[in-house]
């Protein structure tokens, strides 16, 4: 379908909530007028709980190739775990319905090294297939065109998936992919555009949807993984909010996963470790920064998966060497220079804000302390 | 709060030095209205109109900085400009010079003949509506440089103001340059300033507010009955669902968009004594018609 021929009318009357979390933190002024679902999907049915499936096999780490038929089993075990179910299909019931209309939000900003895998969306898409969803219920969904169109999904899934994004590019002037009414408003750096708006695709069409991050380093937010992918990659006008050395995502990031009906919606996190970008994300440009974790993580609680993510990244950027992702000495500051940023791995474009999956805590999205967070680990 | 200027709006002329292009092409193109060597001397020149980077300042992935003459136009009415455009401009310039009902020339490329001729031929056919400017704040004119960049700022900003030669009692705002509250100092930095004063009279307070583009600037024009809103385009990208939140009731309306012809008014939302409305698409210049709803 094209971002176009959504519903255009307005829903209910907007209601708007504004609150600041700290005084050092910008006032933010959320308007929707969704409720929360009974269980909301984020935190979801199993908050603190993070199934980890990790195979050697999954990537020739020589090419950079991931092999389907391990892909595949690591995806029916882990979901199994997750929720207890004896069967794949059923694990999958627990989370969609065939009259669902379930978006896939995947990340393909990490083009061409990193992305969400198409082994990984394929299976998705297979499952959903097969507890009965119509293939044209399935959207593979991300804010820009372009980088879908790199990716390009088409020829790994079925002829019928949706594979739409909110914009052709990301040149701030495609606005009718959003809709008008859903939005969060905050002012950071003196920009006139002091709003965000969800995709209309989220508000008017999709009744669930599965997140897809990968595990990414990134220069504004410490790691991107599912609070940000999901946040970031639904909403317009989000890059205002880093800019000349100072992010303001510790905030916002949350905020935005937070927001009705993204939160309510978003039922499942498959976080795709299969590759990682351990510096200069969220970008792979090149092959310089890029691990391989191997590993596939479950939950429906962004929080927990992001807090494991925090240490798997500033792990591996330990092991090259690199200055931590909670580093916030003004000397390594090089302010907007992505070419030294790109260059030294010793360098910050801007103060990273890795506490966002702490503070998406305190909104109740998940669980942040590691201690309450179990963690089944799985090997295929 | 409405001003009192009251602006003649016109049509451009256009410079054809050494009939290079003909007036038999220029008519053609609906190009009608020819000015004369001697009309130029006159005239105060203006920079080209758009958008371009400026290092430190703005980059064009981010908010580029516009080059807009808006400011001039509503510091000094009475002037006589004119417009030495590089190919691709003239349509956007004339749309600029109308939207504020400026006595314009335009020395333009050949090659704009046709996007020009386009241009003219939509802003003579728009209806005509000849309401005062509407104003949130005023700003005393010391003549000075700094308070013509204090002006460009603001009106880049979409914050509307009124020119004046003593701080006047119809605003809540009066920014006198040099005034412990305004000092000098702090107006070196026009950015900032603006800033300044953006947060001083709230966004919730503005008779106009521009979503989904940094670089559209609007003239806001209104009586009690109606209201007539410009919309130029400064980036080189036309717009899709451009947002515009207009301080007042409005029941209805329609966009008068050059090259797209009328377009509807979309997902219209009136709330706290504001009407919000989309534009589904935006060349380089709209005119928006405007009903106000009767106060109860």
């Amino acid at each position: 379908m094209h971002r176009r021929s959504f519903v255009r009318l307005l829903a209910a009357a907007p209601l708007a909530r504004s609150f600041q979390v700290r005084s050092d933190t910008p006032a933010l002024r959320v308007v929707s007028s969704y409720s929360p679902a009974a269980t909301p999907g984020m935190p979801g049915r199993h908050p603190g709980h993070v199934v980890s499936v990790t195979s050697d096999r999954s990537v020739d780490t020589s090419t950079g190739a991931a092999h389907d038929d391990i892909v595949r089993e690591m995806m029916a075990r882990g979901m199994r775990a997750l929720t207890g179910a004896g069967t794949t299909a059923d694990a999958w019931r627990r989370f969609v319905e065939p009259s669902d209309v379930v978006g896939i939000k995947v990340n393909c900003g990490g083009y061409p090294h990193c992305v969400s895998a198409y082994e990984i969306v394929a299976d998705v898409v297979r499952q959903l297939i097969g507890i009965g969803v119509p293939v044209s219920n399935i959207y593979v969904y991300e804010r820009f065109q372009n980088q879908l169109d790199e990716v390009n999904y088409v020829p790994h899934l079925p002829h019928g998936v949706q594979i739409v994004a909110a914009e052709r590019a990301n040149r701030n002037v495609d606005n009718s992919g959003y809709d008008p009414a859903t939005y969060l408003e905050a002012e950071f750096f003196g920009e006139e555009d002091t709003r965000s708006n969800m995709m209309r695709l989220v508000t008017r069409r999709l009744t669930k949807i599965i997140n897809i991050p990968n595990m990414k380093d990134h220069g504004a937010t410490g790691v991107t993984g599912c609070l940000k992918n999901i946040a970031y990659g639904s909403f317009s006008n989000v890059a205002r909010t880093h800019q000349r050395g100072k992010s303001h995502t510790l905030s916002v990031v949350g905020a935005l996963a937070a927001m009705e009906p993204l939160r309510s919606r978003t039922v499942l996190q498959i976080m795709d470790g299969l590759r990682g970008v351990w510096h200069g994300g969220p970008f792979a440009r090149t092959t310089r920064y890029v691990f391989y974790p191997r590993q596939i993580m479950f939950a429906t609680d962004p929080v927990a998966i992001d807090r494991l993510l925090l240490d798997i990244i500033e792990k591996e950027r330990r092991a090259h060497g690199a200055m931590s992702i909670w580093d916030r000495s003004p000397g390594s500051l090089r302010m907007d220079d992505t070419r030294a940023r790109d260059a030294d791995p010793n360098v910050n474009i801007i103060i990273r804000e890795p506490g966002h999956v702490e503070y998406a805590a305190t909104l109740g999205l998940g669980v942040y302390d590691r201690a309450r967070i179990t963690v089944k680990e799985l090997t295929v | 709060m409405t001003g009192v200027l009251l602006f003649v709006l016109s049509l451009p002329c256009v410079y054809d030095p050494a009939g290079i292009v003909g007036r038999a092409t220029l008519g053609a193109a609906g190009i009608e209205r020819l000015c004369t060597e001697a009309d130029l001397a006159r005239r105060e020149a203006l920079p080209a109109p758009g958008t371009t980077a400026r290092a430190g300042l703005a980059s064009p992935t981010r908010i580029p900085w516009i080059v807009a003459n808006g400011w001039r136009f509503t510091r000094q009415p009475g002037t006589k400009y004119v417009y030495d455009v590089p190919a691709g401009t003239a349509a956007l310039a004339a749309a600029e010079a109308f939207a504020y009902g400026a006595d314009a020339a335009l020395r333009i490329d050949p090659a704009d003949v046709q996007s020009l001729g386009e241009m003219l031929r939509f802003l003579q056919a728009l209806p005509s509506v000849d309401l005062p400017a509407v104003s949130d704040l005023a700003i005393v004119d010391d003549g000075s440089a700094t308070t013509g960049e204090v002006m460009n700022l603001l009106a880049r900003r979409n914050l509307l103001f009124e020119v004046v030669t003593a701080p006047s009692p119809r605003f809540r705002i009066n920014i006198t340059i040099g005034d412990p509250e305004y000092p000098r100092e702090e107006a070196a930095d026009p950015s900032a300033f603006a800033l300044k004063i953006r947060r001083r009279l709230t966004d919730d307070q503005r008779a106009l507010r521009v979503y989904g583009s940094e670089v559209v600037i609007g003239r806001l024009t209104a009586d009690s009955g109606r209201a007539r809103l410009h919309l130029i385009n400064y980036g080189r990208r036309e717009i899709e669902g451009l947002r515009i939140r207009l301080r007042g009731v409005y029941s209805g309306g329609v966009a008068h968009v050059a090259g797209a012809g009328p377009q509807p008014l979309q997902d219209r939302v009136v709330e706290s004594g504001a009407t919000e409305f989309s534009i589904p698409r935006l060349t380089s210049y709209a005119v928006i018609d405007l009903v106000a709803e009767p106060k109860r």
